[in-house]
């Protein structure tokens, strides 16, 4: 029926199939939708915030989705200004399209949720207004909100790229400027993208009161800032490799070469491993010589439900692990090893911006503080879950209207 | 600020001064203590012995208005300059209508001492009757802490500029101070060699909470017992 | 391709353009204003800020205070006056709250009459004043012509003042002997005193020239009696590094943390180790031994009226009181209580206080006795000793009453609970007596109660007794000025403007040895649907006419006040306090200030403006009204009374406590009710700000935490927080358990001024009434009602 609208020569399942994925997804993002009215309308007592969690759920999948979604930008990097030097990056043309999406989807749908984090949303553009140099969260206002504007330009000519769009001429044309332009815009987008992940881990690592979080730094930048941007450009590249595997896994077809997953594999090995160095020297400093000045030690950091094992879970499943396999030439030709370790690596960025938000303000600063615990509620999980399945949703509408992979046709000849 | 937990029983009277003066709102339940808005929070310190050594002391904590040098904690995060440092008087204070309730702050800052608007601010018809004019109230979503009763002092400066005097040198009393039936808290100007406030503060009683972090806190605790002091930071 | 790259620049531009239009900052504008103004956020109104002074009455403290007007229409703020020497500028919290009593949703704004059941809230109809007054005035006229006025019953507020004074003459004149005031230490006190020294006056302490105090559990810091003064004195000895306080007492209380030492003796055996530290003192002959042989009957052997020989207290402390034999009984150590003798005995103005756990209960008058005995050991009676006894204020006196015939009649009949009483040997202020005999039936039926700024239906121990009493009485008339537990059981309620709307005066201070005198003169103008309940006696008292109306002449309150201050006035005694330097606690007897007022109207310019009256404290010794001419500490008195006990200490302070009843197995734990500074226990309720400082580990939700011992928990299965039912041979509550080391073993404690059944929804259903579950022990000496611990049991819910 939407045989038109899909994109010639490829092949997509039923509509009455798709339209019944889409129902599902819609009803669950009226459900986020809902619950996050709520939040707006009755005020953020429905959360499970409070003064000592001033920051939960939210954050947490804001900056973990954001890393994530650094694919995007950090595929673009490499695709747009480094191929010319490096030809083997070349082969990243195959999925670009797709890391562009996935990072679409992943800021869009992160300024949603941060919409409702802020108690005072309509006065969000006060950023704007009465911007504090110093704060890293002016930063990454201007940045995510920049970004996520040159990600909208990003996609709109992949959008225009569909078949019955691209006959209209000026839209034709109107998208073929902005692919003219596209390289600039990546570039741009690098720029505001390598600060903003930088400016979120700096979110917390200028907290000069709060020893969990803080770290020394360079210039007017706490070392977390490098570190978020290096585990971003390291764990975004990987969860685009995850989505298009999943989307191969659902539409049982091969969607780009293998060889791409391999170079995806080679890169995120390599800067996982320059990474999980540096967190581990990083972590071993503020164990050893900045917690210790704040009267502090390791253990005191962590508690039962927020125990060591985070740590472990964080730095040596989810970090050494997946560093050393992918830097295997022979476990990069597993599928399994490969998929396993870019999940591993992805996980462990969820965790380490997990700890970097709740387990950082969790941790009693005053002797007289009690250790206390945030549990979210159905009004944080419910606009998350939604969010995932906005971006699920966008993703599925653009596989399967837009030409996203250019050999999708020569891989699926049959 | 200087208070003295020698002589501070705990009687709360500057907490609940505090409420009246600036127009803090309350809720019907209010014993979800990470929730509830007090400026003036008074923490219970317990020496962790067994009865019949046990012991405790009761600590009002104030917002410290960190001295830090180029920011306190909560103004160097704020993304809208809601909450700043006035480099005059070292007050940090908090414009309510500027603020955008991201609950920054409150995460930067380590002695809770902010508070976050989790509901409207209502009260009971009746008792709107008994708000100060001279303090706004404040809407949901944003967050509040003490000003050091800023509103005091901008009395206090237009009631010497109107005098003729020079405004810089006024002094003022907040209203915990003013409430104390102890006179537990002593205010005052700490730059100032001659005041009470700076010669308590070089008492050797004298201590601040987390020194180790380098907040520089203008708030001053006096105590005999050690085991507070041990308690006032991290060892 | 022109066409579309002018397309481009075009979309470009428009949207570009859109941004040099008022349009979209308009919109953000808007949007952080529409932020701003909801409508349900409060603005409130300006206008000229003034500040009018005046006196709190909240209770007994007498702190001068100022309210924060504006357009003096509505009060905005109440702070210390920083001149008054009392408070000097300091307030508490409830003081600091006190305009949410103005201000309170369950303020009554007219006279309401139930129509239907007792209780129930929807019964009540507003009444006029007129219609109300004219079906009491009627009834009440209806008693006192058929000569059965002892029918009236009243329970006023334990506060001493001049509206105490307009009732009790109100009541006389009418002919009813059966006027009570709400249970309070001093009702023990003073009985104790006159045992002594022949004078019904409290005894008093000088804390701020005490360098050394011995407190067996007196509430100093948490209690409300005297919190400015108490609160100075302790902040002077902390200042001045000048005293040194040791509390007694079984936990933790704020008391015990903040003295120099905490001494923790089993609860209720503080008379116990202050009879043991007498021995100390007697046997190492560390005691006045000039003043107990100059100025003391009792302290060596004596002899009874009829000749027989009698012990004294020497022998009695010295055979029965040894360190090791009361080791048992208070859990202390024999060496620590030598060593607390030994301090006491060697600071030279060392003194002994003492509380019953709560100021507002009356304590076993042996124990009493027995800790006077201990200051008077140290010779704290002499002229220049640290224990006096509480000054009278020359106020006008009130005029004699002049009985008709039916009211001299009606009086002729004793007072419901003395009619009753085999026991009572002294006529205190018994309440549970008389409630007793009301619900028993006493030989004449109560018909009328009468209630005047107090809750007996919450604040009394064993409330129960109250309402039980209450089903025999045909009316029950409520002055509240608030929807209390008692108003609300009310037939009639006649709403008094609150505490900063009407003329009250402050009569003496409690346990303060120097003598104080304010009046608390309104702030803001009474709402016309309340009526001063001194104006509603007088008019009353008009209605009535004939000698009723004579024995109260006065046209209203007011000027029943100001008749009270030019009698002050004509004294020429003492002067008003000017300013805050004055040291009222450090003056002695003798050191009586200059005069410094001229007339009584000259007085009461300055009252009314917020300055307060005091004089020097009285010389004990040189108002002695005993049969002895000295201080008894055997009470002959005792014997005069009718008492001829074969055993000699009857007469002697001695260690006579009362067993709590039940069994021991059924109920193996204690339950002690304590006060905490932040719980209003009494007439006023918690108002929200100082609800709102209540720790979690003392409220949750709506449930009261009790404090117990992880040792007493551990075994019964409890945690942290775990929800628990208490039980007593009085009855049953469901709580949580707070754990914590500062609650002795095997006791329980509960916060009183919880478990509101009345108000609104920010006091009504917080925590539970722990007086319902307390046990009452009736005084075999005096009848009042004492309280130190009741039997308990804890199991998990
Ligand atoms: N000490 C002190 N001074 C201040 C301020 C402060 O906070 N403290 N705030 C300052 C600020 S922000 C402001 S905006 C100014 C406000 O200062 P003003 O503008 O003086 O404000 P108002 O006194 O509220 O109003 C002025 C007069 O306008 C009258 N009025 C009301 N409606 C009308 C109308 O429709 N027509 C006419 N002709 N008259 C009308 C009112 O009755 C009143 O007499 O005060 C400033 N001055
Ligand atoms: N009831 C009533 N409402 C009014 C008005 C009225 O007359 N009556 N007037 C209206 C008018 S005209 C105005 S302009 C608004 C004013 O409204 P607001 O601006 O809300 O008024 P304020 O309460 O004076 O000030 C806001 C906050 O700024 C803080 N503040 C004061 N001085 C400083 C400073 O130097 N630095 C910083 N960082 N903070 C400071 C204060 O502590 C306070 O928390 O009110 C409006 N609302
Ligand atoms: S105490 Fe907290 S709120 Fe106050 S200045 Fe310091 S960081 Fe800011
Ligand atoms: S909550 Fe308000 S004051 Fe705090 S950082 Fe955010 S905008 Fe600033
Ligand atoms: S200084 Fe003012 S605002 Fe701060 S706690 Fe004291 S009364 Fe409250
Ligand atoms: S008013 Fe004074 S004594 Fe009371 S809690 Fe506050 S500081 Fe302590
Ligand atoms: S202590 Fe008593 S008199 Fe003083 S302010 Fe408090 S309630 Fe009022
Ligand atoms: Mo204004």
């Amino acid at each position: 029926m939407d045989q038109a609208l899909i994109p010639e020569g490829l092949k997509r399942c039923p509509l009455p199939v798709f339209g019944l994925w889409v129902l599902v997804l819609l009803a669950i993002i009226g459900w986020g939708v809902y619950a996050g009215a709520v939040v707006l309308l009755q005020a953020l007592n429905v959360t499970g915030l409070n003064d000592y969690f001033g920051f939960g759920f939210y954050i947490t999948i804001d900056l973990a989705i954001i890393a994530l979604g650094a694919g995007a930008f950090f595929s673009g990097f490499l695709y747009y200004a480094l191929s010319r030097y490096f030809p083997a990056l070349k082969e990243l043309h195959k999925i670009i399209n797709l890391a562009v999406i996935v990072g679409f989807v992943c800021y869009t749908g992160a300024l949603a949720v941060l919409l409702l984090e802020i108690g005072q949303p309509l006065r969000g553009w006060f950023g704007y207004w009465h911007p504090n140099v110093h704060s890293m969260l002016t930063e990454v206002i201007f940045c995510i909100s920049c970004y996520a504007i040159v990600l909208i330009i990003e996609y709109v000519p992949i959008v225009f790229e569909n078949r019955k769009l691209d006959a209209i001429k000026s839209v034709h044309i109107f998208g073929h400027t902005l692919h003219e332009l596209m390289a600039i815009f990546a570039l741009t987008g690098t720029f505001l993208s390598f600060f903003h992940q930088g400016s979120l881990g700096g979110v917390a690592g200028v907290l000069f009161a709060r020893p969990f979080a803080y770290r020394t730094g360079f210039f007017v930048w706490p070392w977390t800032f490098f570190l978020f941007i290096l585990s971003a450009i390291a764990s975004g590249p990987a969860f685009t490799a995850l989505v298009c595997r999943a989307m191969e896994a659902v539409t049982r077809k091969k969607l780009v070469d293998r060889s791409v997953y391999e170079l995806l594999a080679r890169i995120v090995g390599g800067l996982l491993l320059f990474y999980i160095i540096l967190k581990i020297i990083d972590t071993l400093y503020w164990g050893l010589v900045m917690a210790p000045e704040f009267g502090l030690s390791l253990a005191d950091f962590y508690k039962a439900p927020y125990g060591m094992w985070l740590l472990i879970a964080e730095i040596l499943i989810c970090g050494v692990l997946p560093a050393i396999v992918l830097n295997i030439p022979q476990a990069r030709k597993s599928d399994a090893i490969v998929f396993g370790a870019f999940f591993l690596t992805c996980t462990g960025i969820v965790i380490n911006r997990f700890v970097m938000t709740i387990q950082a303000i969790a941790v009693p600063v005053m002797p007289f503080d009690r250790w206390q615990v945030y549990v979210p509620t159905v009004y944080e999980w419910a606009p998350g879950i939604a969010m995932l399945a906005y971006c699920v949703l966008v993703i599925s509408l653009s596989y399967r209207y837009l030409p996203l992979f250019p050999r999708e046709k020569q891989l699926n000849a049959t | 600020m200087v208070i003295d937990l020698d002589k501070c029983t705990g009687c709360m009277a500057c907490s609940v001064a505090c409420q009246a003066e600036n127009n803090i709102s309350f809720r019907v339940d209010e014993t979800d203590k990470l929730r509830s808005i007090t400026w003036m929070e008074i923490y219970k310190l317990e020496n962790g012995k067994d009865y019949p050594e046990y012991q405790f002391t009761y600590l009002p904590r104030p917002c410290m208005h960190c001295d830090s040098p180029h920011h306190s904690p909560c103004t160097f995060v704020c993304p809208v300059n809601a909450t700043t440092r006035d480099e005059n008087n070292g007050i940090v204070t908090h414009i309510v209508p500027r603020c955008i309730g991201c609950r920054y702050c409150i995460v930067a800052c380590p002695y809770h001492a902010r508070d976050f608007n989790w509901w409207d601010p209502t009260w009971p018809k009746p008792m709107e009757q008994m708000l100060s004019p001279e303090v706004s109230t404040r809407m949901r979503g944003v967050v509040e802490k003490c000003t050091f009763c800023h509103q005091r002092l901008l009395k206090a400066r237009t009631r010497a500029y109107h005098e003729g005097q020079d405004p810089n040198t006024v002094t003022y009393n907040p209203a915990c101070a003013d409430a104390c039936p102890t006179k537990a808290i002593t205010f005052g100007n700490l730059m100032d060699a001659q005041s009470d406030v700076a010669k308590l503060a070089k008492d050797p009683r004298a201590f601040r909470i987390l020194a180790k972090l380098k907040t520089e806190p203008k708030v001053y605790y006096l105590s005999r017992y050690q085991w507070v002091h041990k308690l006032s930071d991290n060892a | 391709m022109s066409f579309s790259r002018r397309a481009f620049l075009f979309t470009a531009g428009a949207i570009g353009g859109t941004l040099f239009t008022p349009l979209p900052w308009k919109l953000v504008d808007d949007s952080a204003i529409w932020s701003q103004n909801w409508r349900w956020r409060p603005s409130p109104q300006r206008g000229e800020i003034t500040k009018a002074p005046s006196i709190c009455t909240l209770c007994d403290g007498g702190c001068g205070i100022q309210a924060r007007l504006v357009d003096n229409k509505r009060a905005i703020l109440i702070e210390g006056t920083p001149s008054h020497p009392v408070n000097r500028g300091g307030v508490c919290a409830l003081g600091a709250a006190g305009l949410q009593f103005v201000y309170a949703s369950y303020r009554i704004s007219q006279p309401l009459k139930q129509t239907k059941k007792r209780g129930e809230t929807a019964g009540f109809q507003p009444v006029s004043w007129d219609e109300a007054l004219k079906e009491i005035g009627g009834k009440l006229n209806r008693l006192h012509t058929e000569n059965r006025a002892n029918s009236l019953a009243g329970i006023i507020s334990n506060r001493p003042s001049s509206m105490a004074d307009l009732w009790t003459q109100f009541f006389k004149s009418c002919g009813s002997p059966n006027l009570f005031r709400m249970p309070d230490h001093s009702d023990s006190l003073v009985l104790a005193s006159s045992l002594m020294t022949g004078r019904a006056s409290a005894p008093v302490f000088a804390l701020e020239r005490a360098s050394y105090v011995l407190s067996f559990g007196a509430s100093l810091l948490e209690g409300r009696d005297s919190f400015p003064r108490n609160q100075s004195a302790y902040a002077q000895w902390r200042q001045q590094g000048s005293g040194k306080l040791i509390q007694i007492e079984s936990h933790c209380s704020l008391t015990a943390a903040k003295a120099d030492r905490w001494i923790a003796a089993a609860p209720g055996s503080e008379a116990a180790l202050a009879l043991a530290i007498a021995h100390v003192l007697i046997k190492e002959k560390a005691y006045d031994a000039d003043f107990m042989s100059n100025a003391v009957f009792g302290f060596e052997d004596w002899a009874d009226v009829q000749g027989k020989a009698r012990k004294g207290f020497k022998s009695y402390v010295l055979e029965a009181c040894a360190p090791e034999q009361m080791a048992g009984i208070t859990g202390v150590d024999p060496a620590m209580i030598r060593e607390i003798a030994k301090e006491f005995a060697t600071h030279k103005n060392a003194l002994v206080i003492w509380g019953s756990g709560s100021a507002s209960h009356p304590n076993n008058i042996y124990h009493d006795l027995a800790f006077m005995a201990l200051n008077i050991l140290k010779g704290n009676f002499k002229a220049d000793g640290l224990m006096m006894i509480q000054p009278a204020i020359p106020l006008a006196p009130m005029p004699e009453v002049q009985l008709d015939a039916g009211a001299q009649s009606s009086l002729q009949k004793p007072r419901l609970d003395l009619a009753q009483a085999k026991n009572t040997l002294m006529a205190g202020n018994a309440v549970y007596p008389f409630l007793d005999a009301v619900v028993k039936g006493g030989i004449y039926p109560i018909e009328m109660l009468w209630v005047d700024e107090c809750n007996p239906a919450h604040s009394l121990l064993e409330p129960q007794i109250f309402e039980t009493a209450l089903t025999k009485i045909s009316t029950l008339v409520s002055f509240s000025s608030y929807m209390d537990e008692t108003a609300q059981m009310a037939d009639w309620i006649l709403p008094a403007p609150t505490a900063l709307e009407r003329y009250d005066d402050v009569m003496g201070i409690p346990g303060a040895p120097f003598a104080y005198y304010a009046i608390s003169a309104p702030v803001l103008p009474a709402p016309a649907g309340n009526r001063h309940a001194g104006d509603v006696v007088l008019s009353l008292a008009k209605a009535v006419g004939g000698n009723v109306q004579g024995s109260l002449p006065w046209p209203d309150f007011q000027s029943f006040l100001k008749a009270r201050v030019a009698g002050l006035a004509e004294s020429a005694k003492g002067a008003v306090a000017e300013s805050a330097d004055i040291q009222l606690g450090k003056l002695k007897p003798g050191e009586s200030p200059k005069t410094n007022f001229t007339s009584g109207d000259k007085l009461w310019e300055k009252l009314v403006a917020g300055a307060c009256w005091y004089d020097a404290p009285v010389d004990p010794m040189m108002s002695l009204a005993t049969t002895s001419g000295k201080v008894e500490l055997a009470c002959q008195k005792l014997q005069a009374t009718g008492l001829d006990a074969a055993q000699d200490t009857i007469y002697l302070p001695h260690y006579a406590p009362l067993a709590p009843s039940g069994s021991e197995t059924e109920f193996p734990l204690l339950l002690v009710g304590y006060e905490t500074q932040i719980l209003s226990i009494q007439y006023l309720p918690n108002p929200p700000f100082l609800t709102k400082m209540l720790p979690d580990t003392l409220l949750k939700g709506n449930d009261l935490l009790v404090q117990v011992h992880p040792k007493t928990a551990q075994p019964l299965g409890l945690n942290e927080g775990d929800q628990a039912k208490i039980k007593t041979p009085q009855g049953e509550l469901s709580v949580r358990v707070h754990l914590t080391p500062g609650s002795r073993p095997g006791v329980v404690y509960a916060a009183q001024g919880l478990g509101h059944e009345a108000y609104d929804e920010f006091i009504k259903g917080k925590g539970v009434n722990v007086n319902r579950i307390t046990e009452v022990q009736l005084d075999p000496v005096t009848g009042l009602g004492t309280t130190w611990a009741t039997r308990a049991q804890l199991v998990r819910a």
